[in-house]
């Protein structure tokens, strides 16, 4: 961008951070926290840089388009990053929070920076819908990382990996698996409403598009995934002593469709929601799904 | 400063002389009240642990009544302990030694258990009660923070506490805290009463463990084990009610074949538990679970030989942590020894500046009188004159006293200062 500030200062931020989290597994470092927390701290501000010259570039952003909704995406994940890095300095979290903001700013390159066309309904709505995806994507990303910070913490107890020669200390399976189950809770809740939100915005349409897009890839993959996620969900109320193991492979299986939903809202999301006239002023609802 | 340190640690004597020579609470308070009364000018302090009796002693000079002799006299007179039969038995250190011994005491350097945390307690503990008691004085309090400021700094500096060598603090801060987030409200079965699973229990209610169980064929010593924990004891015949519902189970019996095998695990246990996680810890020898209990999902198991594994790994990486705790040692020594020193020249450099002071306040209330005409801006301007030129002129001789300080206690400087200076006067 003008100001100097691109994708690739805050992406490289967070994989010195990642360096530093990797190197410090396999060898004391002192200033391994501090060093962590300042490059993680720089490239938030890089990236929270980014995004203001985004908004202010295009006022309906951050969410106008597929590329600012990776972005703002990842933001998320990094702030979380730092807090947990905060809050739980002796754990290696940052091992698996920060592979996946990578993995979000590496979406973001290959998703379309046009902001998406602007519909004929309120945009409450609108930002309902788009929020409400966005975190409930989160939190599927949240509840797979957790799951599988549970299954490999679970194995190393099982094959008796001792603390000794263990640099990558994971929170106790405990812990995990609340978070796990935390995380399935919100994202059922919020892909639903998102959901929902979606079809409210579809048919508050007076054009021709009026109606629920079938047989829209994108819509198709959001409705299974969501379905998955309200069956993954009911189990887990249903029989809470299937605890664990069971639901990191719920939200492991909600993630291949959190994936699927995103890699065809990368490649076809403007078939869904049409590319905003260059003469319109982008609008905040542009995210549907 | 005269520092004495008398004692008996796990290094130079035997049990049965560190028993005899041993102090309780109350007779450490006792002790120190007595000892007070028969030395008077001496500070005391007095370190009763389980692998060390040390009293330490500091007068303000070279004392004849509270030499080594006479403090040994009064460690071994308190237990009516002959000075015979503690023959070579008894440490005594002085000064400098003194500083290096209590530094690595503090800092679990001199435990049996390398790195182990309760010593640091337990030096604060003795000092704190020396104080109450009035026996501990300036000197001696100047020594004990000094300690605890150099184990805080072993501590905070070096991972040498954070590999634990013991069998129960392996398993509980090492295997159990990466299952469990808190023990509160987690379910402790025991199966069976040996010493290991009560040592266990303790780090465990440490922890936070509080509702504890056991199942023991013996009723009598299932319910006294119990009753030691505030926990409950349930008959043999519930073992596998008890394993269902429990969050960590641990291994104490003395039978002799596995009590948990994988098929009555498998036929009792795992379904009604839907992989819920178990922890068990088997401390029994020999095993009290079936090693092949561990392949069950959810089941965490840790036998004997697992935790051992464990704790050499961890004995050798506090090995490797040493050399640095040393050397914050051997600077904090140094770095008190220098404090120390510098506060022998203490009286000296307050009796220099105020030697200069008089002086200077009469010769600036002459000239202010000779000139009258003085206003307040000039009168400060020129006692700011004088504040300078006093101090450089003793900058040379205090900066001179400093660098002695370092080497020792600068005695010969001092000497030569009070005479110069006719401080004595």
């Amino acid at each position: 961008m003008e100001s100097g500030v691109n994708i690739i200062c805050f992406a490289a931020s967070y994989a010195v951070a990642l360096a530093i989290e990797v190197v410090g597994g396999w060898r004391q470092i002192a200033w391994r926290r501090w060093g962590l927390l300042l490059a993680t701290t720089a490239g938030l501000v890089a990236h929270t840089w980014y995004l203001g010259r985004r908004v202010a570039a295009t006022p309906a952003a951050p969410l106008a388009s597929p590329h600012d909704w990776f972005l703002v995406a990842a933001w998320l994940l990094a702030v979380i990053a730092l807090a947990a890095m905060i809050h739980y300095p002796g754990r290696s979290l940052g091992l698996f929070l920060l592979p996946a903001t990578l993995a979000l700013i590496g979406g973001s390159l290959a998703a379309d920076d046009e902001p998406l066309a602007t519909f004929a309904a309120t945009r409450f709505w609108g930002i309902l819908h788009s929020y409400c995806l966005l975190l409930g994507f989160l939190a599927v990303l949240l509840g797979f990382l957790a799951g599988m910070m549970y299954l490999l913490q679970s194995r190393r107890l099982k094959s008796k990996t001792l603390p000794a020669t263990d640099g990558f200390r994971l929170p106790s399976l405990e812990w995990l698996e609340r978070a796990n189950s935390r995380a399935l809770g919100a994202a059922a809740a919020l892909v639903g409403l998102g959901f929902v939100t979606g079809v409210v915005l579809r048919w508050s349409r007076t054009d021709a598009v009026r109606g629920i897009p079938w047989t829209d890839p994108v819509a198709l993959s959001l409705a299974a995934m969501l379905l998955w996620l309200l069956v993954a969900e009911g189990f887990r109320l249903l029989y809470p002593a299937a605890r664990g193991r069971k639901v990191a492979y719920l939200t492991t299986t909600a993630f291949a469709f959190l994936l699927l939903t995103l890699a065809l809202f990368t490649l076809y999301g403007e078939r869904l929601h049409g590319v905003a006239a260059p003469s319109q002023p982008p609008s905040a609802d542009g995210g549907q799904a | 400063m005269n520092l004495h340190m008398i004692g008996c640690t796990h290094r130079a004597a035997g049990v049965e002389i560190r028993e005899r020579l041993a102090f309780s609470g109350a007779q450490v308070g006792d002790a120190l009240d007595r000892w007070q009364q028969s030395l008077p000018d001496t500070e005391l302090v007095l370190v009763s642990t389980c692998n060390r009796v040390e009293l330490y002693a500091a007068t303000p000079h070279e004392s004849t009544e509270a030499g080594p002799q006479e403090l040994a006299n009064a460690l071994l007179s308190y237990h009516g302990v002959s000075p015979a039969s503690v023959n070579g038995q008894l440490i005594q250190l002085e000064n400098r030694e003194v500083i290096a011994h209590l530094f690595r005491v503090a800092a679990s350097l001199d435990s049996m258990v390398v790195g182990e945390p309760q010593i640091l307690a337990q030096v604060k503990e003795a000092y704190q009660a020396a104080h109450d008691l009035g026996t501990a004085g300036p000197v001696l309090h100047d020594l004990f923070q000094a300690s605890l400021h150099a184990a805080r700094r072993v501590h905070n500096e070096t991972g040498l506490h954070r590999h634990r060598v013991s069998i129960p603090s392996v398993a509980i801060a090492d295997f159990a805290t990466r299952v469990f987030e808190d023990f509160d409200d987690k379910r402790v079965l025991v199966l069976g009463a040996g010493e290991m699973a009560e040592e266990t229990l303790r780090y465990l209610h440490d922890a936070g463990a509080r509702r504890i169980h056991v199942v023991n064929r013996n009723e009598e010593r299932g319910r006294q084990l119990a009753e030691a924990w505030s926990g409950d004891y349930h008959p043999w015949d519930d073992l596998w009610e008890q394993l269902v519902a429990a969050d960590m189970a641990i291994g104490a019996t003395a039978a002799n074949e596995p009590v948990v095998t994988a098929a009555t695990f498998a036929q009792h246990v795992a379904p009604r538990r839907h992989q819920r996680p178990l922890f068990m810890l088997d401390l029994a020898v020999p095993r009290d679970f079936d090693p092949a209990v561990g392949d069950a999902l959810g089941v965490y198991l840790y036998s004997l030989d697992d935790l051992e594994s464990a704790c050499r790994l961890n004995r050798r990486a506090r090995a490797k942590e040493l050399p640095a705790a040393e050397r914050i040692l051997d600077d904090e020594v140094a770095r008190y020894l220098a404090a120390a020193h510098h506060r022998v020249a203490a009286p000296v450099i307050t009796g220099l500046r105020r030697g200069m002071e008089g002086p200077k306040q009469a010769e600036l209330a002459r000239l202010f009188n000779k000139l009258p005409q003085l206003d307040d801006a000039a009168r400060g301007e020129i006692e700011q004159f004088a504040d300078r030129l006093v101090n450089k002129l003793l900058h040379p001789p205090l900066e001179s006293l400093r660098d002695a300080a370092r080497e020792g206690p600068p005695h010969g400087l001092l000497d030569a200062l009070r005479r110069l200076f006719r401080l004595e006067d």
